[in-house]
């Protein structure tokens, strides 16, 4: 554990001054402050508008954070050759992305327990202007809802760190993170839908059956982690499906980590 | 002496292009440095001297053979500990300051803080940084990041110092300091491996020299061996290189 410290440390600091870090944190202000004209001009179902506008501003910010500033950490370091100054030292590879990807997760917490309590005062100050409409709320779910949204933005920004192991440019990485992270919270409404085609009223191959169903187990399904819709309606989940869907993001996400670790173990750094 | 740098038969080629055809880089090399020797590695623009590097940090590997530090494979990450390299053109993080990428650098190789912060006084001095130790190194110019390179590859006072280029992008100044540097570290009796374009520095720093062109190693001695009288380093590299029909020199 020794060697992988100061690799966290070092990318979690230059990730956090990073001034893009500032322009998400500004753009989800701007959106929270938004929360509050978009409520009174709705005037109805204000709760549950008020706690979708939040968590879904948290998670797109996350998301932001993810793609310009968690690629960047790790792709500059190959690109600009800074990954020799960290491997001259007593660190394999192996504690490297560990630690890089360490880092990158502490900033995924800190960046979304910041933007979370902008979240939280956004929805605490509408319950106190408008307190009937948030009669079913429970801040329980919000906070689990956040919770979630750290394990898909960690498991998304592992993904981000295996392509940055396979491809040569950042552009490739952020193009293959996007296509993931669209795929993952697309997937299960798709598979869905060509599993019970006569619903839809469609008539896909058998093929294409077979590939939807084989990406399905391939990418991460994102949406387990999407509870917006849960938590603005005060819905509660149940116990197994929480214990459940945090397994399947940890273990998915360790399972991509060591696959980056073992490809980047016979990287070389000409 | 004990050898402390050993390339034993090296060979290295890359893939170059989408047809993935291979260029030789390095081709048989074999060369020792022994402990406390300062170590002129010369040549031409892509001669290799960067490539074989490379293989003692351990950044890329070698085909066939086998690079050895104080007698144990370069893959070793323990090696890396008892080695301070400044890579050619250093690039590092923007947003740290000189303090704590020598905190890094520091905590990395196994040093406790106490160590860590005299030694960091102690080189951020030595490079004339002191003043800028709190600053992020994107402020820096060119010459101000390659001299905190340097601190870093001092910080955990290494055995073995390896510099790819160490004068480059620095004025006068920086270079008489970086050659100050070279020739206390040789006053203490560490191993000083460096690559350099600079053939009046090699000259004055150096023990030995190796004369690498188009990935094979020319010639190898003591420079008071391999200079006849009245030649410089100058005269002997050019008829090297000369010798093997390339054009580009220096």
């Amino acid at each position: 554990m020794k060697p992988i410290f100061p690799v966290a440390v070092i990318t979690f600091k230059e990730g956090i001054r990073n001034r893009a870090v500032y322009g998400i944190i500004i753009l989800s202000l701007l959106m929270l402050t938004a929360n509050f004209l978009i409520c009174e001009i709705i005037m109805r179902e204000v709760g549950k508008v008020a706690v979708d506008i939040a968590l879904s501003t948290v998670s797109f910010s996350g998301l932001l954070l993810v793609l310009f500033v968690g690629i960047n950490l790790m792709a500059k370091d190959l690109d600009k050759k800074t990954i020799y100054m960290v491997l001259a030292r007593p660190i394999s590879r192996t504690h490297y992305i560990v630690g890089k990807f360490l880092g990158m997760v502490a900033l995924i917490i800190v960046s979304n327990v910041i933007q979370g309590c902008f979240a939280a005062a956004s929805v605490f100050m509408l319950n106190s202007m408008y307190p009937a409409y948030f009669q079913r709320f429970s801040w329980m779910m919000f906070i689990l809802a956040l919770v979630f949204i750290v394990l898909s933005l960690t498991l998304l920004s592992a993904l981000s760190f295996l392509f940055a192991s396979i491809t040569s440019t950042s552009f490739i990485t952020l193009v293959l993170t996007v296509v993931s992270y669209l795929i993952g919270n697309s997937l299960s409404d798709v598979k869905a839908l060509v599993e019970a085609p006569k619903a839809a009223g469609i008539d896909p191959s058998p093929v294409t059956i077979k590939v939807v169903q084989t990406a399905y187990y391939i990418f991460p399904n994102l949406s387990f982690f999407d509870i917006k819709i849960q938590a603005a309606h005060g819905l509660m989940l149940s116990f197994p499906f929480i214990c459940w869907t945090t397994l399947y993001g940890l273990v998915y996400t360790a399972i991509i980590i060591t696959l980056t670790c073992a490809i980047f173990a016979k990287r070389e750094f000409p | 002496m004990d050898t402390i740098i050993t390339f034993s038969g090296i060979s290295k080629a890359f893939k170059e292009g989408i047809s993935g055809r291979r260029v030789q880089a390095l081709q048989d090399i074999s060369l020792e440095v022994a402990q406390g020797e300062v170590f002129g590695f010369l040549g031409p623009n892509g001669a290799g001297k960067s490539t074989a590097i490379k293989l003692l940090i351990n950044l890329i590997f070698p085909d066939t053979g086998q690079v050895l530090i104080a007698g144990v494979d370069a893959g070793n990450r323990e090696v890396r500990r008892s080695i301070g390299f400044l890579p050619e053109n250093p690039y590092f993080y923007d947003y740290l300051t000189a303090e704590e990428l020598l905190m890094f650098g520091g905590r990395a190789s196994g040093m406790e803080k106490k160590e860590i912060l005299q030694r960091t006084d102690l080189l951020l001095a030595k490079v004339s940084l002191d003043h800028a130790r709190k600053r992020p190194l994107r402020t820096y110019s060119k010459g101000m990041v390659q001299r905190a390179g340097l601190a870093l590859a001092l910080i955990n006072d290494p055995k073995v110092v390896i510099l790819d280029e160490p004068m480059s992008g620095l004025d006068p100044l920086g270079r008489k300091m970086v050659g100050d540097i070279i020739l206390e570290l040789k006053g203490l009796g560490k191993t000083v491996f460096f690559s350099s374009h600079i053939l009046s520095d090699v000259e004055r720093f150096c023990d030995r020299v190796g004369i690498i062109v188009g990935g094979r190693l020319r010639l190898e001695g003591r420079l008071d061996s391999l200079l006849t009288v009245g030649e410089t380093l100058e005269d002997l590299f050019l008829r090297e290189v000369a010798k093997t029909g390339q054009k580009e020199v220096l």
